[in-house]
């Protein structure tokens, strides 16, 4: 069982401690060690193929679904290791969302894509606790979505535009109340105009949940992070960190000549 | 290890405002050089051209401003080239300016077009022209080469040019306290001097930004001037 | 078509290519092999027709009837036959029927009890006798009309010569019998309907929940791979071999629970396995691989990233399993099973060696009856030598075909109607 705990004590809410991810004896990601502070947005940018989205599908354990994926070192959610065995899986998954590159809202009604997750976690309805319809609705809210949706609940999920189904999956990752979310390249499959939404919803977001987002797009990067980490890969095809600072030092001044490269857009 | 750039368009068009920026230097270089002359030579008509001139510097600066800008709209630059566009902005600035003072002592050279000026004075102005004008060129060959060592080290020999500027002064004084009547002709000589120090002055600026581009540090570079004699 | 004039600018390098105008050519082999492919689907739309007009053609056409005893001897008093009132023809039917006969009909229900047309028509199937005497096909009947009525009028003088559609209500609601102007369906459609119910209520769990551990929980080792392999060539196995294994499975081995004697249901006429849950179970093992294989496609096409939106919230895979992946894959597999079904409906051999009985008249009423199935029927029905029969073949494949057709229909449509709420681009 993950402690629950009330607050965070340390400033970092969750730690990668030398993580290894291998898939079969192929290293995807080399003793990343990344500290990510609470409550605020941590960005992660590199070329293709370094293992970004390893490191960040590692962080709730969604790496286990592929039967051949193995992981070593640590993860520290809240100062415990949630690969240590007693930790589940489920419930790591809960406390730290996922929002995906494209949006796969659940082939249900726009309430029940929110509902549901709510639902199956054991959401309880009572004195003091807002009602499902309650809840529903704050997390549209919270998702920049509900002037839009609130009178078509319960149409599909999928007749949305894009961009609204992706503020519906982050509407849904919302609802089972996690501490961190994680966004693996949310905005790629959008328009500028809604990328740009997303992003702005970020920020607010930011307010009440660490978040940890993965993107090729440097320019939303620099726009949208307190945090930037910088991967790349060595001769192995490994992917490792190679600087890890506040954004605004990274893409004005950053140290690792690798980084600039990257940055820049010259190698060499 | 050669570089790999992905940038061709961008590295061109930084390019091309560097050869602007070199440019806008020969410009205000030349300015200050046939102000000087033309005031050596008492000549008035040379001072007016170079006085009109000088709404040529200001369209260059302009237009390398608008390439700026430009190229940071467009071009999202980062790290390295932000600051290198930035120490652009700044740098055409100072230059205007220098463009600035070789027009001021253009417009003395009209107001004294029918005086005499002790020749050692014009010499010593020369002296100081020749200077500040040195500083300039090696500091534009250190901001092309990106040479923040060298960059660091011209600043330093600000300290001559002040020297300078310190004995033109004391001769001035001697001048305006014996003859009361050279007061009003002093002054414009001294205002002349003030211009090629403060020249001087805005190179040291200059290698200020390069070494902000080199290292992403802002700050002040010791110029030496502890070292000066004249100041209590 | 003229090739587009090229430009006579010299070109960049030396090895430029050069392309020659290939566009007539390349649009004349398109039209061959649409013509190809035109010509094929004529082909197997007139094999198609050649059957539907071939079972048309037989299941309607002229009868000659001939009656036994002519009705015109037993006018009563001068009163025609038709117009005879209950007492007379009660009478009637007793100077004309065997004594056993009469006692018989008295047994099933008293004649007081029975109306004056019931009555009649006794008269008119156990004293009067009608017998066909020939059957003509539709075309035959329709294009040789005349020719055909001076026939019968020269052969058969007694008889009487009428247009018969083989297929009419009564014919479904019939049960069989051996006089074919009496024949009908219903003990064969009920047998079919009943066999069907169990063959669904066996396969469709067993096959749709192997299907779930096979796509979801079962890891990727050799042994499910060889079990994967197995299930798919099962599907092609002849369906006389499932037969033989539930003869020997069903019918002999399992003899006390097929039979009902171990639940206490003793039929005289059955007291044995050869019963409709013996059949019901030989045809759920026939198409249980088929509901795996479509059920494992229905369960793969589901994407991952639905899967992967359920995890990522919290549940566990039993919840992605039941909330998500089924009924998303719901549509897919009850169509494959409603044609897996259809298919269990046409099958004849394998229940040939299970059992099913050739000829019974009464109407199965439960899992542990003895059975006739329409395909059955029908097989059995064009192996008798009258021509007759034949005629009653056609139109129970009619039947068969219809309600076959029907079936497709539900499925089709029902596919549509998920396809349509499930995926909105």
């Amino acid at each position: 069982m993950l402690q629950t705990l009330g607050q965070v004590t340390s400033q970092y809410v969750i730690e990668a401690h030398n993580l290894s991810v291998y898939y079969g004896s192929f290293r995807a990601v080399k003793e990343v060690t990344l500290p990510i502070e609470h409550q605020k947005v941590t960005a992660i940018i590199g070329p293709s193929g370094c293992g970004k989205r390893t490191v960040i599908r590692d962080f709730n354990r969604m790496n286990e679904l592929v039967p051949t994926a193995r992981t070593e070192g640590q993860v520290l959610f809240m100062g415990q290791n949630i690969y240590s065995p007693e930790v589940d899986p489920v419930e790591v998954r809960r406390r730290v969302g996922m929002v995906f590159q494209k949006p796969n809202p659940f082939p249900k009604s726009i309430y029940e894509n929110v509902a549901w997750g709510a639902r199956i976690n054991g959401f309880k309805e009572g004195l003091g606790q807002p009602s499902m319809h309650e809840w529903v609705e704050e997390c549209l809210k919270k998702a920049a979505l509900w002037d839009e949706v609130k009178d078509k609940l319960s149409q599909s999920g999928l007749s949305l535009s894009g961009g609204q189904q992706q503020r519906l999956c982050i509407a849904r990752a919302i609802a089972i109340k996690p501490e961190i979310i994680l966004m693996d390249e949310p905005a790629s499959a959008l328009d500028p105009l809604a990328t740009l939404k997303i992003e702005e919803l970020m920020r607010e977001l930011v307010e009440e949940y660490t978040i940890i987002i993965v993107t090729h797009n440097m320019q939303q990067a620099a726009r949208v992070s307190d945090f930037t980490a910088f991967f790349s890969m060595d001769e192995d095809r490994a992917g490792m960190l190679v600087e890890y600072g506040h954004t605004n030092q990274i893409f004005t001044n950053p140290s690792d000549p690798r980084t600039e490269g990257y940055i820049t857009g010259r190698f060499g | 290890m050669a570089t790999i750039s992905y940038r061709g368009t961008f590295d061109r068009q930084m390019q091309q405002l560097l050869d602007q920026v070199l440019v806008l230097g020969s410009m205000v270089e030349q300015s200050v050089l046939d102000s000087l002359d033309a005031l050596k030579r008492r000549d008035p008509a040379t001072a007016r051209r170079i006085y009109e001139a000088d709404i040529k510097v200001n369209e260059k600066r302009y237009a390398i401003e608008s390439g700026c800008i430009t190229l940071i709209a467009t071009q999202q630059p980062m790290a390295r080239d932000v600051r290198f566009l930035a120490a652009i902005l700044e740098i055409i600035t100072e230059l205007e300016r220098i463009g600035d003072y070789a027009k001021g002592i253009s417009k003395i050279t009209l107001l004294l077009s029918e005086e005499v000026i002790d020749p050692a004075l014009i010499y010593e102005l020369q002296q100081m022209a020749t200077l500040g004008l040195d500083m300039l060129r090696r500091a534009l060959d250190a901001f092309v080469a990106g040479d923040s060592t060298t960059a660091r080290e011209i600043p330093m020999e600000d300290s001559k040019v002040d020297q300078l500027y310190n004995q033109i002064y004391h001769m001035l004084m001697e001048q305006m306290t014996t003859d009361v009547t050279t007061v009003d002709r002093a002054n414009h000589i001294m205002w002349a001097a003030h211009n090629l120090e403060r020249m001087a002055d805005r190179v040291t600026n200059i290698c200020e930004r390069i070494v902000y581009v080199a290292t992403g540090e802002m700050k002040e570079l010791d110029t030496n001037e502890g070292n000066v004699a004249g100041l209590n | 078509m003229n090739a587009l004039k090229a430009q006579t600018s010299t070109p960049k390098t030396e090895f430029s290519p050069r392309f020659a105008a290939t566009l007539e050519g390349r649009h004349r082999t398109g039209v061959v092999w649409s013509v190809v492919f035109l010509s094929s689907t004529i082909i197997g739309i007139v094999f198609l027709t050649l059957l539907i007009y071939t079972i048309l053609n037989q299941s309607s056409g002229y009868v000659a009837i001939q009656n036994k005893v002519n009705p015109a001897t037993l006018s009563v008093n001068g009163v025609a036959l038709e117009d005879l009132n209950h007492n007379d023809l009660v009478r009637l039917l007793q100077g004309n029927v065997s004594k056993g006969l009469f006692r018989q009909l008295e047994r099933e229900k008293p004649m007081v009890e029975r109306t004056r047309d019931e009555v009649y028509d006794l008269i008119l199937e156990d004293v009067l006798q009608p017998q066909v005497v020939g059957t003509w096909s539709l075309m035959e009947s329709l294009l040789n009309g005349a020719v055909i009525r001076e026939d019968v009028a020269r052969q058969y003088p007694q008889a009487e010569l009428s247009f018969i559609t083989w297929l009419k209500p009564n014919f479904i609601s019939s049960p069989q019998s051996s006089d074919p102007l009496k024949a009908g369906v219903r003990t064969a459609i009920l047998g079919s309907l009943w066999t069907i119910i169990v063959t669904f209520v066996v396969a469709f769990p067993l096959g749709v929940g192997a299907a779930i551990y096979l796509e979801e929980y079962a890891a990727n080792n050799w042994l499910n791979r060889a079990l994967q392999t197995n299930i798919n060539n099962l599907a092609g196995v002849p369906s006389i071999i499932y037969g033989m294994l539930g003869l020997a499975l069903f019918v002999r081995g399992l003899e006390p629970l097929t039979s009902g004697k171990l639940f206490g249901f003793t039929d005289p006429t059955t007291a044995n396995g050869r019963t409709i849950l013996s059949a019901g179970f030989t045809l759920a093992l026939l198409v249980l691989p088929l509901i795996i294989i479509n059920g494992q496609e229905a369960i793969r096409a589901i994407s991952n990233s639905l899967r992967q939106g359920s995890y990522g919230l919290g549940a566990t895979k039993w919840q992605t399993v039941w909330h998500h992946v089924l009924p998303n894959a719901i549509p897919g597999i009850l169509t494959g099973t409603i044609l897996a079904i259809s298919r269990a409906i046409g099958e004849t051999a394998p229940l040939v060696v299970v059992g099913a009985a050739t000829f019974i008249t009464m109407d199965p009423n439960g899992p542990f009856s003895k059975f006739t199935t329409l395909p059955i029927q029908i097989y059995q029905w064009t192996a008798r030598p009258q021509d007759e029969f034949r005629n009653l073949a056609a139109a129970a494949i009619l039947v068969l075909l219809l309600l076959l057709l029907s079936l497709n229909a539900v499925a089709i449509l029902f596919r549509n109607r998920y396809s349509r709420s499930r995926s909105v681009e």
